[in-house]
């Protein structure tokens, strides 16, 4: 066990195949309100963790690349400083956290982020009264007027913090319980999620696997020099038509 | 104190100066940290939550999940680690099961029609009013001997909910059929006659280093994508080689995206390209099965320079395939999907299953793994599902008159069938309907009597799944709540399926001969056998512990019982061509599965909301169309189009050209276009089965579904497409830092 936790997570986009699985359960573990024919009309539909799809080339040379993007929880995150009510900061266990309750709603952040990772609520969130029932008592429905953007599901973090320190245990790594929803749906195990700062985790031995001359690790948009805490490894593809766009 | 302009930001300037020399200046990193820590107050009083085991059959494939209950209602739904098929993970369609759950438009009541039918006007009766009305009805035609005119119509139902509902209309004399509205009946008379085999063999993805597919979208709709998901993951990356997956299809699919190599061929000629492979690889490697597979000769006639032009493929690209498929170690050959879906489907099946006889890889890791029976005598995986013909049949029955009372579970016969039947004016004709929906889907709609089933989160039940793991295996299913709509008191509620059978046969006098009261009591009893048989991964020194750890895994499996024979190769049959409806239309459609299933998922949020993998579009009927053609058409995105047929009927969709899109095919997603299925689902999008033609395959009297062709004209009309895509900016382009990057290899 280490003393101090550096939350991160290591994407490997040549496993995953864009089924949006993560999309749908970071959907139902966060309160996400449901995202309305007009919602994506205005394009102000929310997702925390989105695939993003590119093409290349056209018929009959062409392929679709996938890719899930969410919070990268940046070390130096160009959303922290221009909050100017602190509701957006970095805590001690590597993450970017958002303090609903400050948030004033002036976007600050979202123009400030360079991975569009962060939603605002332009209305409040409705469910009809039968399919509250099942929002997650965990995590609060955020109102209108309030930024969001993934937490790396940070009250599963202290949930299962919070439960092994009063049953006396220690927490693995890869526990299901630690695991952000969208990591235990991902069916081809694309998403790996854990601490940055044990290095007998997986993720770090990924990370240092990948991030050697020859791997295949890389971070969104490396020279912004964010310091994302999430690592990308390559998608492997021995004929390559042309470069992606979007 | 005046300030000139100049002052002023000068005094800014240097504010702001100072602020930065301030913190360079470099306080302690504790006293900067801003004591809120992601433990909020709320966080703090947390209550107790429990995860419970159950199965998830919806949508035909089996997945065991785990549900997190608190304070009695469920929150939510992730994949069973220790279930054999999905290892953990888990598909959106299990994820939104808690939308159905708690879904604001559920039926909470028995109901019998008042209106005028399809008027949506109900009055709700008491339990025992409404299995007297069924059993009353059912009673009439025992006494007059025309149990015949009862007919049950269920989607494919296995393990115990299959066997009570067997018993139910062994028991009245009445007919049972089971409906899907795209049959997997092709595909499982194909595998019955390549592999001898009842059900769909388990696919060692995960072992193999060359999958070469054939129409299946096994990644994101086929069979068990959440398991065939899990063996991509390994295959891609979890292996010394990294595995290569050519998929040969005439749609652009997320299977298609995913693959190192999509071969787009002309609709329906899949078969063709894999009897051609097989032709190269007789002619040109020694392989003693062809001395059985090919006894007579006919792969002759199926040469690459044959059948190039007609399946739209290189004579290269045929032998550059062959030449993959014979020199991996493990590949492995599945077809299904589009492939299965023409007049020649079941051939064209045949010929790409008998792939794998040729690589030998029966029985093998990296290979295909036949199942074993069920464990439990009796109950068994759900049955092959009824062929659209004798669908067709049913309907001309009804029409006449012959059909008095049909029970209807989980088939939307009104939905899936296409209209050249005229099931709509059909079901009109039947004098009593009976729908055990729990969901206004569009035949419950219009049925007289509603007896509402629980969900599936509520209920008890058992899972062999028709595409097992490889080994002998069971899932069971068990309440994780009480009933949202309990039967309790003056509640009315809703009543577990096989429950309801049960009650009606015991008013009826029928003895079902089950081993039990209630249906749990019938489930528990088999347990016991299972328990019996004292093998298996569940160890355990009384039943009651046994039970409970059944309850507590999901299921019962035995991972040391599999098939070790191989099966006889059986001679290959030819492959004719595909015939088609209307060939004076210019497009070949293809209809697929986008989020929705076949239509079952429409009344869900989250799966109308999760946007289509490869247009990202939501909510709405869509027209998949080459860009190129688009364009020379004048269409744009939104542009509302009409799709026509040869045989007359239209429907309306929007356009969404895409660059991957053949020039000669439109795709349409299934799954829209219902006249109810509430709130989410009711009149929006158009649905693209019922306009399909009623061709056949020519081996089983399936339908033909793909086999349609369509004009397609601008109706001056346009709607936004609701679709993800633009909905956050675009990234910068950046040369040297591509959003995804890609490397030829994995050189570390």
């Amino acid at each position: 066990m280490v003393d101090s936790n550096k939350w991160g997570m290591v994407v490997d986009i040549d496993r995953c195949t864009g089924c949006q699985g993560c999309v749908v359960a970071c959907q139902s573990e966060n309160n996400i309100p449901i995202n309305l024919e007009e919602h994506f009309n205005q394009r102000r539909a929310i997702q925390w963790i989105r695939i993003e799809r590119y093409w290349e080339g056209e018929y009959p040379d062409v392929k679709a690349r996938f890719i899930p993007i969410m919070c990268q929880h940046c070390g130096s995150a160009p959303c922290e400083p221009v909050c100017p009510v602190y509701a957006t900061y970095h805590n001690n266990e590597g993450l970017n956290v958002q303090v609903y309750n400050r948030c004033i709603g002036t976007r600050f952040c979202a123009n400030g982020c360079p991975y569009h990772v962060r939603f605002f609520n332009f209305w409040e969130p409705e469910w009809p009264e039968s399919l509250k029932n099942q929002l997650n008592p965990d995590v609060t429905v955020r109102s209108r007027g309030i930024m969001e953007k993934c937490s790396f599901c940070v009250q599963r973090i202290q949930r299962s913090t919070r439960e092994s320190e009063r049953d006396n245990e220690v927490l693995e790594d890869g526990d299901r319980g630690l695991n952000p929803a969208c990591v235990n749906a991902c069916a081809s195990n694309s998403l790996i999620f854990g601490n940055f700062n044990d290095p007998d985790s997986t993720v770090s031995k990924m990370k240092e696997d990948a991030m050697q001359e020859g791997g295949r690790g890389y971070r969104l948009m490396e020279n912004l020099g964010t310091d994302t805490n999430v690592i990308y490894l390559r998608k492997v593809d021995e004929f390559v038509v042309e470069a992606p766009h979007g | 104190m005046a300030l000139t302009r100049r002052q002023f930001l000068t005094l800014m300037g240097g504010s702001a100066g100072a602020a930065v020399l301030f913190q360079a200046c470099g306080l302690p990193e504790q006293e900067l940290l801003i004591d809120s820590p992601p433990a909020m107050p709320e966080d703090l009083v947390s209550g107790i939550d429990n995860w419970y085991a159950t199965t998830n059959q919806q949508g035909g494939s089996s997945e065991g999940i785990v549900v997190r209950v608190m304070e009695g209602r469920a929150k939510k739904v992730e994949g069973n680690p220790n279930h054999p098929l999905n290892l953990g993970g888990h598909s959106a369609l299990s994820e939104a099961a808690l939308q159905g759950l708690y879904h604001p438009d559920r039926i909470s009541a028995p109901q019998v029609r008042t209106g005028p039918r399809g008027s949506g006007e109900y009055r709700e009766i008491s339990w025992e009013d409404a299995i007297a009305r069924l059993s009353l009805r059912l009673g009439e035609l025992d006494s007059s001997n025309e149990n015949n005119k009862a007919v049950f119509v269920s989607n494919p139902t296995g393990g115990h909910s299959g066997l009570v509902l067997e018993k139910f209309t062994d028991s009245l004399g009445s007919r049972h059929l089971s409906y899907e509205a795209l049959e997997t009946n092709v595909l499982r008379t194909a595998l019955k006659a390549v592999f001898g085999t009842d059900s769909i063999p388990e696919f060692d993805i995960d072992n193999a280093d060359l999958v070469l597919s054939f129409g299946a979208d096994f990644l994101s709709s086929w069979v068990s994508p959440t398991r065939y998901a899990r063996g991509y993951g390994e295959f891609r990356q979890g292996n010394e080689h990294r595995g290569r997956l050519i998929h040969v299809d005439s749609r652009f699919s997320m299977t298609a995206a995913n693959a190192d190599q999509w071969v787009h061929v002309n609709p329906g000629t899949e078969g063709l390209l894999a009897m051609s492979i097989m032709q190269v690889l007789s002619s040109s490697h020694s392989n003693a099965v062809f001395g059985d597979l090919d006894a007579d000769g006919v792969l002759d006639s199926y040469s690459p320079a044959n059948v190039a032009n007609e399946v739209g493929v290189s004579v290269d690209t045929i032998n550059q395939i062959a030449e993959d498929f014979s020199h991996s170690e493990h590949p492995i050959a599945l077809g299904g999907g589009s492939a299965g879906a023409h007049t020649n489907g079941t051939q064209n099946l045949k010929a790409i299953y008998s792939l794998n006889h040729v690589a030998s890889n029966l029985g093998k890791k990296g290979g295909v793994l036949l199942n074993p029976r069920s464990p439990i005598d009796g109950v068994g995986a759900a049955p092959p599902s009824n062929s659209f013909s004798e669908f067709h049949r049913l309907a001309e029955e009804m029409k006449a008159g012959n059909i008095s009372v049909l029970m209807v579970k989980d088939a939307d016969l009104y939905y899936g069938m296409t209209d050249t039947v005229d099931m709509k004016v059909a079901l009109d004709s039947v004098p009593l309907i009976v729908s055990f929906g729990g969901m206004m889907d569009d035949t419950t709609s219009v049925a007289d009597l509603i007896l509402p089933q629980h969900h599936f989160l509520e209920d008890w039940g058992t899972d062999v799944p028709l595409a097992g793991p490889g080994y002998q295996m069971i899932g069971f299913q068990q309440p994780v709540v009480r009933p949202f709509f309990e039967h309790r008191g003056s509640n009315l509620g809703t009543k577990g399926f096989a429950d309801i059978l049960m009650a009606t046969a015991q008013v009826m006098g029928k003895d079902l001969g089950l081993d039990g009261e209630t249906f749990k009591e019938v489930i528990k009893n088999d347990a016991e056998r299972l328990y019996e048989l004292d093998r298996g991964g569940i160890v355990a020194n009384s039943f009651e512990g046994f039970w409970n750890g059944v309850l507590q895994r999901g299921g019962w499996w035995d991972t040391s019982y599999k098939i070790d024979n191989v099966p006889e190769v059986n001679r290959l049959d030819g492959v004719a061509s595909p015939e088609f409806g209307g060939l004076e239309q210019e497009f070949y459609i293809q209809p697929f599965i986008s989020t929705l299933g076949d239509g079952s998922a429409a009344s869900l949020p989250w799966l109308q909301a999760m946007p289509d993998a490869i247009s990202t579009a939501t909510w709405q009927t869509w027209v998949e169309i080459n860009h190129k053609v688009a364009e020379k058409k004048g269409i744009s995105e939104g542009d509302v189009l009409e799709i026509r047929p040869a045989n007359g009927r239209t429907i309306k969709a929007l356009a969404m050209p895409n660059p991957a899109v053949p020039p000669d095919t439109i795709g349409i997603p299934i799954g829209q276009g219902h006249r109810d299925g509430g709130r989410y689902s009711a009149g929006r999008g158009a649905n693209i089965l019922s306009v399909l033609d009623s061709k056949l395959d020519s081996e089983n009297g399936s339908l033909a579904w793909a086999a349609t062709r369509a004009n397609v004209t601008t109706t001056g009309e346009w709607i936004r497409v609701p679709k993800f895509e633009n909905t956050v900016p675009e990234f910068p382009r950046d040369e040297h830092q591509d959003i995804i990057q890609i490397t030829s290899g994995d050189n570390h």
